[in-house]
């Protein structure tokens, strides 16, 4: 914060000086030795026109410690000796663009060149609607959030991440290996800041989940969810994969390992439910939790109960309530009445019970879901929410079971990804995170920025500016270590204070105007440019609101003089052009590719819809099934006890029923209908997918798939159809276990 | 005179001043306050007692933005420019007669401050320190008692000593006795760049002088409006004096149970911009004190008359320190180092580093030499900010709730801290006193009311109900005795809860199932157990900390969260949504609740009639 200083001299940015240091800069400045970790690592990530789901999630996850160190680790083995043990990874990084012909720092191949990165950039964001005037565009302006972004693409290093690592993690290339090469990619790269273009991450995701890949505007915490599902699944695949393949190579330390993530799964677990696939346990023991519902019949007054593992809490709003409030609503008893009798296997068919759900283990990250997206009465479209939901900085959890350990742990805020827009439709996403040692962040796609620790607290949803906080997510922390950080945060705590009482001081207005100064670049806000924002950032290519500019980009044209994005994008049109045919075609490629998986998957997905159908009608049908996952889950235990045996029959057996349907993360078999948290999560986002389907005008036929899944269209069909397992109303995704 | 729709509240200032340019609304101008009468069964609380009615809802006019602010046109949602602080609207109640002041329930040997060990004995004083405390003749002009010293006015309040007694360079500033100083500069005519305007209703004075002199006066705070009103005028609604500022929010305020008079009320404001006012609104003067935050930048978040004294006050900075002015001291440049002169066993400094929430940092004392200007006093808590203290009925502690979440219980006479307890979770944001100082009640942002035991230095128990954060609490004195007390608090989810506790009630078994494992109890201290060592004098006054190799118990007077499971509940004996919007602020009054809320929204409550004389628990007077 001394104003002194003057250039961060940092080694690669020689091309040019900044033209201003940005605040994130200026912060890093005197920063020690580069730690190994990542955890000094602050990169935007490049928009690739309402990718910004995508980036305020991927973020979110890299700053989830345990997370990113397990996805850095695992597989404990790749085919590469490294020190670090990981592969070595070659980022290419897109030169910055001042100097066409680009330094390649530090003697990294470089990926394409800037004028073709832009081409590139010009060419996604083709058909994004515009309304710049020419000569007066957003990011000409200083303090606006495109100028920011803008300058973070100048400056640099842009991490291309256009190639896949997969098979030096040897793995297939998966969501998981995407997401992999992109915080291997931050880790190794040596400098601090930068953007990162996670282009082929996007690619697979899409490839892999056809509801995204249209350009529209997504569900973020759809998003979270698949990628979370993806990368068990993947994980989980590959462990399979592994052991099939090659049982005899490393098997000492691979089974070692293994049986260290499976015990410890079990363990955390406490259930002996076999709920827990092999070899993901470290994603479960990070994200997963447990609810217990216990639903009395009202009839004969029997009491059931059942475990259901949940890998985020989706609670409904009330207007000027808390989160704390939510959660305990979310716990509080619930009638199973009329539409959503309750199936008594005591007394035999639909009776009404009460129904009551607490938590029976907490997870160690607790992502909680504000349902701020509700269907309107006529079940037609979805309404955005602003209510006043306050949210505190830690969090412990009232609504657990009395067996329930550690009930009184300690959760702290860490990540707040803020939905910004009036409707589900169209709108932008942001992350507000705390890092380790940096205080909170925005980062708002390229742009990341420091900010002050209250600022957290401006997505309450009773600000003006339609910005509320969609997905919270909590750690657990302990009671010493929150006051030890609030010791030391202290400091800057009353620098802030002071900021706030220089902003007060030198600006007659209280309520929030931004003084415009060099070293704290804020935000002009002219009608003109605001609406400019709004309309870039926010509305895209959504057909509702913005009906005359709904021109897909497979319409090239459209992109030349009016794409907001880089001066240099809008000189080469032509070669936007082609760059975008060239697109165009492998889209297709991949899409034929994905056409065939989806066949397949789709496949598969009818039996099991089948198949759940018939569990549902069938109790006992599960009892078996849940006999037959337990002994297998024992068998799998014998397995790896007798770890030097080679193929024993469980084994095999197992793992050749699991490869085959878990070749893509869509792909779905009976065997895996067990494991908790995938088909609650699974449920939910046919839930959701069908939500979409009926929302998004053109959605293509290839919905069916998901639509397949999630059998019928509707939530409230949905629910009907379900009623005797599951009771949606008011609990929104909680699922339970289909056992 | 015409009257004004209320300004919008949603979708904000900045859709207003939209539509105001596009034509589609009027320009807002100067508006009035509003007194309206609503009536129905969504306007009445029902308790055991009886029904308590609305009698009123006076809601103050939000002033237009200052002309030299620049119209705000869809700000951003992410800006990062940290906003200026606000608060919502929050009321100082003045009664000039002694009557209603709530019965004296602080005795003679319910007293249990003898943890503090100066003396042992205190005798009993006047209880509350806000709406009641009115043990002095109100027509009392001061007279030779108005020598700023201190030392003078521990006379009055028993044996307790006053704040910074036995230091002759803090009185030092007495010169002329006789009337009793005002501020020095007029406020409506002032031309200082702090103060807009100064609007004076016409007849203040007939007005002020035909009044019955048992009603209240309230003065409140809305936007960057100060408002002085009769509220128990029948035109209540129009102030008697209204003050507009343009940089900074009112943000806190509060009157001089010592100095009031028919003549003479002296007021303190403390501002969004660190400055403080001393305001006297008979005579209309006032003098402007950390004046362009000289000694305290950071905005002052609750500002209190220390009990007894006619000059000194405390103001709560949000970075988190208690500073002590004298109203009538000029400011002098203060940075901690040149006064950094410990006089207190526990005031060394931890080199910003460790354990220094553990500590009161006296960065000044009240025992320093240098009394001449202001600071009088400058205690350091913590680098979090502080959002509310209270002054104990025995006048000797403070209550201190902060946003990281901590209750810090100081003797403020010894300047020392003798307790801190952490809430269940999340920031604590008020705290009050019981009327006999036994107990103290938190509210905060894990949606709960706490209650702890001074004596005891524990937690008595928890309250649920509100859903969302509590914003006050406040004891009904008319309805506690020594054995049960009513309290009341209100929250961000626009709820007002009743909560009825007795003593008795604590001593049953707990509510919550005690069922544990193993992995918690060991990461649980005997509560009972860490109670009684911290109790002991010998703990308190070790000035340097235990830390132990787990860092479990680093100090002794730090006191750990208590598990749900091992914690008494209590439920509201009443619970509902009484306005629109959040609310912020409450009290009890002999006829009355009195409630605020964000958007300046004031409604008074009357108490139940019929039969409410026998059953308001009778007073020991």
């Amino acid at each position: 914060m001394s104003p002194g200083v003057t250039s961060p001299s940092k080694g690669k940015k020689d091309a040019e000086p900044e033209p201003e240091i940005t605040p994130l800069v200026k912060m890093l400045q005197h920063a020690g030795p580069i730690r190994n970790d990542g955890s000094d690592k602050f990169y935007g990530m490049e928009n690739f026109g309402n990718t910004c789901y995508c980036n305020s999630i991927v973020q979110a996850l890299y700053y989830s410690v345990p997370f990113r160190e397990h996805v850095v680790k695992y597989p404990p083995h790749s085919p590469y000796d490294t020190p670090n043990g990981h592969p070595p990874i070659v980022t290419p990084i897109r030169a910055p663009i001042q100097n066409g012909a680009a330094v390649s720092p530090t003697g990294k191949p470089k990926g394409i060149s800037a004028a073709e990165a832009m081409k590139r950039r010009a060419a996604v964001n083709a058909g994004q609607p515009v309304s710049a005037q020419a000569g007066q565009k957003p990011e000409d302006k200083p303090d606006s959030p495109e100028y920011k972004k803008k300058h973070a693409m100048l400056a640099g290093p842009i991490l291309e991440l256009t190639y896949e690592n997969a098979s030096s993690y040897g793995m297939e290339e998966s969501t998981f290996t995407a997401l992999k090469d992109i915080f291997m990619a931050l880790i190794a790269n040596n400098s601090r800041t930068g953007v990162l273009s996670p282009q082929r991450f996007l690619e697979i995701f899409k490839r892999d989940n056809e509801m995204f890949r249209t350009s529209m505007h997504q569900d973020a915490h759809e998003f979270y969810g698949l990628v979370l599902n993806a990368v068990i699944s993947n994980v989980e695949a590959n462990f399979h994969r592994l052991k099939e393949q090659d049982p005899p190579r490393d098997d000492h330390s691979l089974a070692l390992s293994m049986k260290a993530a499976v015990t410890s799964a079990a363990t955390a677990m406490g259930l002996a439910s076999g709920t827990r696939s092999p070899g993901t346990g470290w994603v479960h023991d990070i994200f997963e939790g447990v609810l217990t519902s216990e639903t009395k019949c009202l009839t004969c007054e029997t009491a059931s109960q059942r475990d259901e593992t949940f890998l985020d809490l989706s609670i409904d709003l009330e207007e000027h309530s808390s989160v704390t409030s939510c959660l305990r609503k979310f716990s509080a008893e619930e009638m199973l009445c009329e539409r959503n009798k309750f199936h008594c296997d005591n007394c035999g068919g639909l009776q009404e019970a009460e129904k009551r759900m607490k938590i029976k283990r907490l997870p160690k990250i607790l992502a909680l879901h504000l349902k701020r997206f509700k269907y309107t009465e006529d079940m037609t479209r979805l309404q955005k929410l602003f209510h006043r939901v306050v949210y505190p900085y830690h969090l412990r959890m009232f609504n657990t079971t009395d067996d329930a350990e550690d009930p009184d742990r300690l959760y702290e805020l860490y990540a707040v990804v803020v939905h910004i827009g009036g409707n589900a439709y169209h709108g932008h996403y942001v992350s507000v995170i705390k890092t380790q040692d940096r205080g909170w962040l925005l980062f708002d796609d390229e742009m990341v920025e420091p900010v002050d620790k209250s600022y957290v607290r401006n997505f309450f949803g009773d600000k003006p500016g339609q910005a509320c906080a969609y997905v919270l997510f909590y750690q657990e922390t302990t009671v010493e270590a929150m006051r030890r950080e609030m010791e030391a945060e202290g400091p800057t705590e009353v620098v802030s204070a002071t900021k706030q009482q220089e902003t007060a001081n030198g600006h007659p207005q209280p309520n929030g105007t931004y003084p415009a100064s060099v070293s704290k670049p804020a935000f002009a806000s002219s009608p003109e440019e605001t609406r400019e924002f709004v309309s870039l950032d926010h509305a895209v290519s959504s057909p509702l609101p913005m009906s005359n500019h709904t021109i897909p980009r497979i319409l090239p044209s459209a992109t030349s003089p009016q794409v907001p994005i880089l001066d240099a994008a809008r000189v080469k049109t032509k070669e936007a052009k082609e760059r975008e045919k060239r697109e165009l075609k492998e889209a297709e490629k991949s899409r034929k590719v994905a056409e065939k998986e989806r066949q397949k998957a789709e496949e598969q997905k009818r039996k099991e819809a089948m198949q759940t159908r018939k569990d549902l009608l069938k109790s006992q049908d599960a009892e078996v099934r849940k006999a037959l996952a337990a002994s297998k889950h024992s068998a799998a235990e014998e397995e790896e006890r007798r770890k030097r045996e080679v193929n024993s029959s469980a084994s095999t057996s197992e793992t050749g029923k699991e490869n085959g349907h878990a070749e893509k993360g869509f792909a779905r078999g009976l065997s895996r209908a067990h494991k908790g948290s995938k088909s609650m999560s699974r449920k939910s986002f046919g839930f959701l997918g069908s939500k979409y389907g009926e929302a998004k005008t053109h959605a293509d036929d290839t919905n069916t798939a998901v639509e397949g899944d999630s059998g019928p269209q509707t939530p409230e069909k949905h629910s009907k159809s379900t009623k005797d397992r599951f009771s949606f109303s008011g609990l929104g995704r909680k699922k339970s276990n289909l056992i | 005179m015409f009257v004004l729709p209320p300004p919008p509240r949603y979708p904000s200032q900045a859709a207003y001043n939209l539509a105001v340019q596009n034509g589609q609304a009027a320009p807002m101008i100067e508006t009035n306050n509003i007194l309206s009468h609503p009536t129905g069964p969504e306007y009445q609380l029902v308790v055991g007692e009886g029904t308590y009615t609305l009698k009123d809802d006076l809601h103050l006019a939000t002033p237009p933005p200052h002309p030299s602010e620049a119209p705000i046109v869809n700000p951003n949602p992410l800006a990062t420019t940290p906003q200026p602080a606000t608060a919502g609207t929050k009321l100082s109640l003045l009664s000039l007669s002694s009557r209603s002041s709530p019965p004296f329930l602080y005795r003679v040997g319910t007293n249990q401050s003898t943890r503090s060990n100066l003396n042992s004995s205190i005798q009993e004083h006047p209880g509350e320190g806000r709406a009641s405390g009115d043990q002095f003749p109100s027509s009392s002009d001061g007279g030779d008692t108005s020598a700023t010293g201190s030392a003078k006015a521990t006379l009055s309040i028993g044996s307790a000593p006053a704040f910074g007694e036995g230091n002759t360079f803090l009185s030092a500033t007495g010169k002329d006795t006789g009337k009793r100083r005002k501020p020095k500069n007029n406020i409506a005519k002032s031309n200082s760049s702090f103060i807009s305007r100064c609007i004076v209703h016409e007849n203040l004075a007939k007005r002020l002088q035909d009044r019955p002199a048992e009603g209240y006066f309230a003065f409140a705070n809305i936007n960057r409006a100060f408002q002085w009103i009769d509220i128990a005028s029948p035109q209540k609604a129009e102030h008697l004096t209204k003050i507009l500022f343009t940089k900074g929010h009112c943000l806190c305020h509060d009157i001089n149970q010592v100095t009031k008079s028919q003549s003479h009320i002296d007021l303190i404001m403390g501002f969004s911009t660190g400055e403080i006012i001393w305001y006297e609104p008979i005579s209309q003067k006032y003098t402007r004190l950390n004046k362009n935050g000289l000694i305290n930048a950071t905005p002052v978040s609750e500002i209190r008359w220390i009990p007894g004294s006619e000059n000194l006050f405390l103001a709560a900075h949000m970075d988190g320190s208690l500073v002590v002015y004298d109203k009538e001291k000029e400011d002098f440049p203060f940075s901690p180092d040149e006064h950094n002169s410990p006089t207190n066993d526990n005031s060394e400094t931890a080199n910003g580093k460790g354990d220094s929430s553990t500590k009161l940092h006296i960065d000044k004392s009240v025992h320093s030499k240098n009394q001449k200007t202001n600071p009088v006093s400058f205690w350091k808590l913590s680098n979090q900010r502080v959002n509310a203290f209270a002054f104990s009925p025995d006048n000797r502690h403070i209550a201190v709730v902060s946003e990281d979440g901590v209750l810090r219980i100081i003797d403020y006479l010894k300047e020392e801290l003798l307790d801190l307890f952490s809430s269940y979770y999340g920031g604590l944001l008020c705290v009050c006193w019981s009327p006999d100082g036994k107990y103290v009640l938190t509210g905060g942002q894990d949606d709960l009311v706490s209650i702890w035991s001074v004596a005891e230095a524990m937690i008595v128990a928890r309250c649920q109900g509100h859903q969302s954060w509590v914003t006050a609490v406040c004891f009904d004195p008319w309805r506690c005795d020594d054995r049960n007390y009513r309290f009341g608090s209100v929250g961000e989810d626009c709820r007002l809860l009743l909560w009825d506790f007795s003593v008795g009630m604590l001593h049953k078994p707990k509510t919550s199932s005690v069922r544990q494992r193993g992995s918690i109890s060991s990461r649980l201290a005997n509560p009972l157990q860490r109670a009684e060592t911290s109790n002991t004098t010998a703990s308190k006054l070790r000035s340097n900390s235990v830390v132990s190799v787990d860092g479990e118990y680093e100090h002794m007077i730090q006191h750990d969260v208590e598990p749900r499971a091992t914690t008494a509940t209590l439920p509201p004996v009443m619970s509902k949504v009484i306005d629109p919007d959040p609310l912020c602020w409450l009290e009890f009054t002999e006829e009355s609740i009195i409630t605020s809320c964000k958007s300046g929204h004031i409604r008074t409550w009357d108490r139940p009639r019929d039969s409410s004389d026998s059953d308001v628990i009778s007073s020991s007077t």
